[in-house]
């Protein structure tokens, strides 16, 4: 087991930051797998370029971003692929109308430009977030699953909780896919995915779920990351890898908070778990979002070198 | 090493070139100015604004208190609108909000020293006074001013320092002026540099804090009120 503690190794990423960001992540030819590193694919979260709003403009920026970071690997919020209606004078019900109406009507070839454009870069887009809630129709879920499969999604995952869960059941199976129930840290609300135990229940719902584990908010909720991965690994399809301090206390940068970072990451190493790394953050940084992602996944490298 | 004056005078000599200094401050890494903006003249203010953005307060409430997702408005909350020196959002910075129907949780921030507190709640103010003075002097309409309410608004919250008949060079602006006045009097503006006959003055820097105050709170129809009293 490697000796290197997580202040080590943030000490270190400090040390070696910039080495990430030479101009030969740029000029290196598109491939697959490009942030394949001991056995563990890693991805971003692309909420982490807080100054980049998610939008399809912004898309081209996002993708030369991520090949910047050296990750081949994305989980694709539906905002960077949709248009949005919510202009001024269109009131929200207008938009949320406009939206669905789009999105029934699209034609496929719409997202396969699209996955053009990541895969020229060597991306794979791993998954779709898209927050389904109650306005969502089951021909608008059903949409929505079939241009993520067109993406090369393995899922479809967003913010909800367990009712919304329930009703997305016959939807991921007819694609072939899974749905990925992500955790925020809201204890106070039954309906929330937060504990191991809304987790769990969510999971028995389907054959077709699995866990999208938040490491930040699990911590933020008490949880026991080390211990959850052990118990339920063979339903984790990837981890939201960030830090975060307990009792719902604040974000931090990588080996600051709470959340077991090291651990998590030889653990899937040394288990040889099918589990995908999401890196994400939202502490607070003043550098670009280019260069803490490039901090973060330096650390993760260091953490398993 | 002999060298070594000489490079210092170099690089304080090139420090002085205003081109110089825009070369360097759009080029230092680890200093994200297309999102966090150019240093501002105001040391206190600089880092009150870091403070707020390295804590996660803008990731969630904006830079500039333009929220993203369900976190809460800042620009228009009550509550920060009622603060007096961090006397209400010092606490619930500490306390977080755990019992709520979002999806996340406002987290704690019980680690934070007071002077961290202070900076963070001393940015939230400075930015809301900015953003509140263009949403109420850029609006693209105006709404008609009802002077008896107007009046009624001075009498509450203006006549203890202000009376209208002391008021007669109000006459004299137009009414998207008189606006501007009312929301940042010119001369209550922070001078440029010490003046002699400014020291020992708080009455101009109380007057100029109990007119921030005042910009953080007026709704667009109490302005116009005002202006339709005034007037």
């Amino acid at each position: 087991m490697t000796k290197i503690t997580r202040r080590d190794a943030g000490r270190l990423a400090l040390a070696g930051i910039s080495t990430g960001l030479t101009t030969s992540a740029l000029a290196q030819p598109a491939r697959t797998n490009r942030s394949l590193i001991h056995g563990i694919q890693f991805g971003l979260q692309p909420f982490c370029y807080h100054d980049l709003a998610m939008n399809r403009e912004n898309r081209p920026e996002l993708v030369r971003r991520l090949v910047q970071n050296g990750l081949g690997m994305v989980e694709l919020h539906a905002t960077w692929c949709e248009p949005r209606f919510n202009q001024p004078g269109v009131s929200p019900q207008e938009a949320r109308d406009k939206l669905r109406n789009w999105r029934l009507t699209v034609p496929a070839d719409y997202y396969r430009k699209i996955k053009t454009e990541f895969d020229g870069a060597g991306i794979t887009i791993f998954t779709y977030y898209v927050n389904f809630g109650d306005s969502d129709t089951d021909a608008e879920i059903d949409a929505t699953f079939s241009a993520a499969k067109i993406l090369g999604a393995k899922a479809c995952i967003g913010s909800f909780g367990l009712a919304v869960a329930h009703r997305l059941i016959p939807f991921p199976g007819k694609y072939g896919m899974f749905l990925g129930l992500h955790n925020h840290d809201n204890l106070s609300d039954p309906d929330a995915f937060s504990s191991e135990a809304s987790i769990v229940q969510g999971l028995s719902y389907s054959p077709d779920f699995k866990a999208t584990l938040d490491t930040r908010h699990f911590t933020a909720g008490n949880g026991d990351c080390l211990g959850f991965l052990q118990r339920h690994h063979d339903r984790v399809s990837s981890v939201h890898l960030g830090d975060r301090r307990k009792n719902n206390g604040r974000s931090t940068p990588f080996g600051e908070g709470d959340a077991p970072i090291i651990q998590i990451l030889q653990m899937i190493r040394d288990n040889r778990w099918p589990i995908v790394v999401l890196l994400e953050f939202e502490h607070g940084t003043l550098r670009t979002g280019v260069e803490e992602v490039q901090l973060m996944f330096d650390y993760c490298k260091r953490a398993l070198a | 090493m002999p060298q070594r004056p000489i490079i210092v005078l170099a690089l304080a000599v090139m420090s002085c070139s205003g081109q110089s200094a825009r070369k360097v401050s759009t080029e230092t890494p680890g200093y994200d100015f297309n999102y966090i903006g150019p240093r501002m003249a105001d040391p206190v203010l600089q880092h009150s604004k870091e403070t707020y953005v390295l804590f996660g307060c803008s990731y969630c409430h904006g830079l500039y208190l333009i929220s993203r997702g369900e976190a809460t408005d800042l620009l228009h909350s009550r509550l920060v609108g009622r603060d007096e020196d961090a006397n209400l959002i010092g606490p619930l910075l500490r306390a977080g909000i755990p019992q709520t129907a979002k999806l996340s949780p406002m987290p704690q921030f019980s680690d934070l020293s007071e002077q961290q507190i202070n900076d963070i709640t001393r940015w939230i103010h400075y930015a809301r006074q900015q953003e509140r003075y263009k949403e109420l002097t850029e609006a693209a309409t105006v709404e008609r001013g009802d002077a008896a309410a107007g009046k009624v608004y001075f009498e509450s919250a203006c006549v203890s320092c202000h009376s209208a008949d002391n008021l007669p060079s109000v006459k004299k602006y137009t009414p998207a002026l008189l606006r501007a006045e009312i929301l940042k009097p010119h001369a209550l503006e922070p001078a440029a540099s010490s003046k002699l006959d400014r020291v020992g003055d708080t009455k101009t820097e109380t007057a100029r804090q109990r007119h921030l105050k005042l910009l953080e709170n007026y709704s667009s129809q109490e302005v116009a009120n005002l202006v339709a009293y005034l007037k």
